[in-house]
């Protein structure tokens, strides 16, 4: 029997039934001994000895209390059984309740172990008003504080720095307004991922990701709110370092390759001596290789725009058109130096669309110089452009379709050595190298395609490719019109 | 035959400072002063009043931005034409150059040929 089950026992078996009192008690005994006493007199009259009054009176009293113990008895028995089934009962409410109780332990057991394990990420459980209620050993580590100092004892917002939390008109002891601050777009929006800053027991102030989400209660009502942490202040300083540090190896690049340029201009340009044809084909070596280093240092700091997210367009009417033209110019040289054709099929009358006119071209120039470096000798580039129609899959589409929208289609295709099938979805990572390109020892460090598909992007359109090994390549940029 | 015009050049790059100045002369302009800081240009552009001055925009002593912005708050070089150089090409960048008063920002690398008819365009018709 578990501790739980005997109250119920007890409260069953108190009180008696009415007829156990009746019976059980002595002062009615005692007053039938007296009421067959007076019986035996009346039976055997008022002359009749007193020892015979008496041998009545005892025949008759027994007789009685013969018959009082055994309806005692009866009712005994049946108590007795009747106690019986509802300790049976009991027994096995009691087992359910014990079934219940176990799995109630185990899942608790199991949560519990589940957040006790995870000590790299905060996990905090707070109620509805930001009173701490959980407080996970990740949570100990990251602000210093043991589970005991904490919960029930201090609120979320303790934790945050005051000035991410309190408007410049909140008053600073308004802790009610400050922790609506922190669940606000949690609580518009079902949840919130974002930095924030935390302030340590030590007095340190950590960025950390907090993914704050509401908690629910077995009717689901909400009980809470979880917050869940991840300490980015090394990887968010790393990131501010990357971003100096190519800013500054971009300043520092610049400002040689700008004396280099400039001085190898005012030699190639002088008129009063000119150079030989051989010194003039060197000093154009020098020159197409200090560009090469100056298009590298765009490419880095241009990715590293992209990675910090600080893309920005000027969008304007760009005619991919003229796009094409110019970037079928500008590696026309290249092109004929390496016997590689290249054909332009461009609408006569141009196709207009919204974008930044100088990264359109900066995508279009890297699809054609890529297609211009991977083909070989008496290949064939293709550049053409049209307008089609994308259906919600990206799809691209020859006639209007239901659902389908207007795009422009710009494709660069080429007869050249091709990407194999298994790396073509690493195509757009930056640094990624095609073993054709590897194996080839065609030039490059891997940003062109990264560079374009994120201009794709920004400007909400797409960059496919097609590719067969051996056979040729073709990438298809698609941009809303 | 008209006096010529005046330009100062500031740059701490002594490379780049020397071809900016073959560049302004290209231009047919005489150069006043080449100096490698902000405060250098400040007070020589305060000492020769110049037609144009030619700015870098990271020098020590005083930015670029900065020494334009002073040269603009100036009555006596709020005149002056200022074109400003700068590895920094990114749009964000040419607008604070703009922004601090500047009448054209020309990023680096530059071709002289680009700089010459940068110092024309700026110069045409100065000195009165």
């Amino acid at each position: 029997m578990t501790a739980l089950a005997e109250p119920d026992a007890t409260r069953v078996h108190s009180p008696a039934p009415p007829a156990a009192r009746a019976h059980g008690s002595a002062v009615p005994g005692a007053l039938a001994v007296v009421t067959a006493v007076g019986l035996a007199v009346l039976v055997a009259g008022p002359g009749t000895p007193v020892l015979v009054v008496a041998a009545v009176a005892v025949a008759l009293s027994v007789a009685e209390l013969t018959r009082r113990l055994r309806a005692q008895l009866d009712a005994a028995t049946e108590l007795e059984a009747q106690r019986r089934d509802l300790v049976t009962l009991g027994q096995s409410t009691a087992e359910e309740l014990e079934v219940a109780t176990r799995m109630m332990r185990a899942r608790a057991q199991t949560m519990t172990s589940v957040i006790d394990a995870v000590t790299e990420q905060s996990i905090i459980g707070t109620d509805r008003d930001g009173l701490i209620r959980v407080w996970n050993p990740g949570a100990e580590r990251m602000l210093g504080l043991p589970r005991a100092d904490v919960v029930r004892l201090r609120t979320i917002t303790d934790f945050h720095a005051p000035e991410e939390l309190a408007p410049e008109e909140l008053a600073p002891q308004d802790d009610a307004a400050r922790f609506a601050a922190l669940v606000q777009v949690a609580r518009e929006h079902g949840s919130d991922v974002r930095d924030w800053t935390y302030l340590t027991a030590d007095g340190r102030r950590l960025t950390v990701s907090v993914a704050i989400t509401p908690r629910t209660d077995d009717d689901g009502e909400q009980a809470g709110w979880n917050f869940v942490g991840t300490d980015m202040t090394e990887a968010r300083a790393a990131e501010r370092l990357k971003d100096q540090f190519v800013s500054l190896i971009s300043h520092e690049l610049r400002t040689p390759l700008s004396s280099i340029l400039g001085y190898l201009e005012l030699v190639m340009d002088e008129e009063d001596q000119p150079l030989t044809a051989e010194q003039r084909q060197y000093l154009a070596t020098v020159e197409r290789n200090a560009q090469r280093l100056l298009r590298l240092v765009g490419d880095l700091l241009f990715t590293a725009q992209v990675d910090a997210g600080r893309l920005t367009l000027q969008p304007e009417d760009v005619d991919l058109a003229g796009i094409v033209r110019a970037a079928e110019e500008t590696a026309r040289v290249t092109a004929a130096t390496r016997g590689v054709s290249v054909t332009v099929d461009v609408p006569a009358d141009g196709l207009v669309v919204r974008g930044d006119a100088l990264r359109l071209g900066q995508a279009c120039d890297n699809l054609v110089s890529n297609a211009v470096k991977f083909t070989p000798a008496d290949g064939q580039v293709t550049l053409r452009l049209r307008a089609g129609w994308q259906d919600a899959d990206g799809t691209v589409l020859e006639s209007d379709a239901p659902g389908a929208a207007r795009v422009a289609l710009l494709s660069v295709s080429d007869t050249g050595v091709g990407i194999p099938t298994g790396e073509q979805g690493q195509l757009f990572t930056s640094f990624f190298r095609a073993s054709t390109a590897r194996r080839n020892a065609v030039p490059g460090v891997g940003l062109g395609l990264t560079i374009t598909k994120a201009i794709s992007t920004a400007h909400g359109g797409t960059l496919d490719v097609a590719s067969a090994e051996g056979r040729g390549t073709t990438f298809t940029l698609t941009l809303p019109l | 035959m008209d006096a010529p015009v005046r330009v100062l050049v500031a740059d701490d790059e002594e490379d780049i400072r020397l071809l900016v100045c073959l560049a302004v002369r290209k231009a047919g302009c005489t150069v006043v002063a080449a100096v490698a800081d902000g405060a250098q240009a400040l007070r020589s552009a305060r000492a020769e009043q110049p037609d144009l001055v030619v700015l870098d925009v990271s020098m020590p002593e005083a930015t670029g931005l900065e020494v334009c912005s002073q040269l603009r708050a100036d009555p006596a070089t709020a005149g002056c034409r200022v074109l400003l150089l700068s590895a920094g090409a990114s749009p964000d960048d040419i607008a604070r150059g703009l922004a601090a008063g500047a009448d054209a920002y020309l990023p680096k690398p530059f071709t002289v040929a680009g700089l010459v008819d940068e110092v024309r365009r700026l110069t045409a018709g100065t000195p009165a």
